[in-house]
């Protein structure tokens, strides 16, 4: 079937499959950011913007891609700029896979909640699963971003 | 795999009158996760189009949630925020933010899960449903929509929304799991006390949630003892083991949240 969406704000039109997930259509067309963990909704390396919400793009079939707006991380890179910075200053990136889906999660809490208590930042990121570093430097990071 | 995409309401019923195996698709948080396990879905009706099923309406004496809300717009309500706390603590305890943002409350009740959290705080809100057919709508209980694991009343029909009656109430809630949040529930109990007397449903003690018709009796008749409560339960649920959890520490879990609930509502 043929599909027409936005991507970072520029129109595409491809076909698809109808069970192919929208995290596989975005990384075949190069949006190489958005990461393929768990496959299921738990890890949060796939986060996306769809339709202005923060998505797992794992769990959406391609055809739901008809007419949305979609932005990855790769839309982002001057909003995020100070967002990735803090992410390597602090510590908070060890093998990276984790990393573009905190910071997409990072950036989506900081312009719609933005407190700076850590208990809240530690609730926001009940999406986003890091193996390396603990977390800790991660909160960090974010909570610098907002200063 | 066939896939059709409603464009209104009325698009929506005729392909469900005419694919009624079709499963309907929408935050897909479910339907993605069916697809990687089987590969026994013949086809998706995709109604997430419909948005004349996405709003929350405060009415003078009950809030009406449609199908296609998602679990952040319901949190997002201050109709919901001030009516319905129970409502809101289940909410927030739901998965993860990128998958309240995607899961609708039609979809939590239809995908009839054993530990669907929201079905089991809404059977205690009292909720009843209406249905859409291509013969009509129809309004039901919500407790009589579930016949069985993983199974619904749902002939050729969809959930059009979720109607709350309006009434003063206290509340308790818990929800127990491997870890606090992004977590299925081992055993979640909601309990709604008003002045009718308790009521109270769990989710993952039954093949689906319902309510604990003999531990209400128990706690509504005021007699009540550690051994009375385990027979009152006893009658109620029938909790599996799996490799969630084993049916003695959900059957003791929810021993402690029955009892947790009592004496806090008691005291209050």
């Amino acid at each position: 079937m043929q599909i027409r969406c936005t991507i970072n704000s520029r129109p595409y039109r491809f076909e698809c499959e109808p069970e192919e997930r929208l995290l596989d259509v975005v990384r075949r067309l190069g949006m190489l950011s958005v990461k393929k963990g768990c496959g299921e909704g738990e890890c949060g390396t796939c986060s996306l913007f769809f339709n202005g919400k923060l998505v797992n793009s794992c769990l959406l079939l391609a055809p739901q891609m008809q007419g949305a707006e979609i932005v990855t991380l790769e839309g982002l890179q001057k909003e995020t700029e100070t967002i990735r910075e803090n992410f390597a200053k602090e510590g908070a990136v060890q093998c990276g896979f984790c990393t573009p889906g905190f910071v997409m999660r990072a950036y989506d809490y900081i312009i719609h909640e933005g407190s700076k208590d850590e208990k809240r930042v530690k609730e926001a990121l009940d999406g986003n699963i890091c193996r390396c570093t603990g977390y800790q430097k991660i909160v960090e990071a974010i909570v610098k971003s907002m200063s | 795999m066939i896939y059709h995409r409603a464009e209104h309401l009325d698009d929506a019923l005729n392909l469900i009158h005419q694919h009624p195996d079709f499963l309907l698709l929408c935050g897909s948080t479910d339907v993605a996760v069916q697809l990687s396990d089987q590969n026994t879905v013949q086809g998706l009706i995709d109604i997430g189009g419909l948005s004349e099923l996405r709003a929350i309406e405060m009415g003078s004496e009950s809030i009406h949630i449609g199908a296609l809300a998602t679990v952040t717009e319901i949190m997002e309500s201050a109709a919901v925020r001030t009516h319905l706390p129970l409502l809101i603590a289940a909410s927030e305890v739901f998965a993860s933010h990128q998958i309240r943002n995607l899961a609708t409350l039609g979809g939590n009740i239809a995908n009839a899960s054993p530990a669907a959290d929201l079905t089991a705080v809404l059977l205690v809100l009292n909720a009843t449903l209406t249905l859409g057919s291509k013969q009509g709508r129809r309004e039901i209980a919500l407790d009589e929509l579930f016949c069985g694991y993983k199974c619904t009343k749902l002939d050729h029909e969809m959930i059009l929304g979720i109607t709350i009656p309006l009434q003063e109430h206290q509340w308790y809630y818990r929800k127990a799991g491997a870890r606090e949040r992004l977590n299925i529930a081992k055993v979640s109990l909601a309990v709604v006390k008003n002045s009718g007397g308790y009521c109270i449903s769990g989710a993952s003690l039954n093949p689906y949630a319902l309510r604990l018709r003999h531990v209400e009796e128990l706690l509504n008749s005021g007699d009540v003892s550690d051994e009375k409560i385990s027979e009152a339960l006893a009658q109620d649920i029938a909790p599996s083991g799996s490799f969630r959890s084993t049916k003695a520490y959900r059957t003791r879990v929810a021993f402690n949240m029955v009892k947790e609930a009592f004496s806090s509502l008691e005291a209050s």
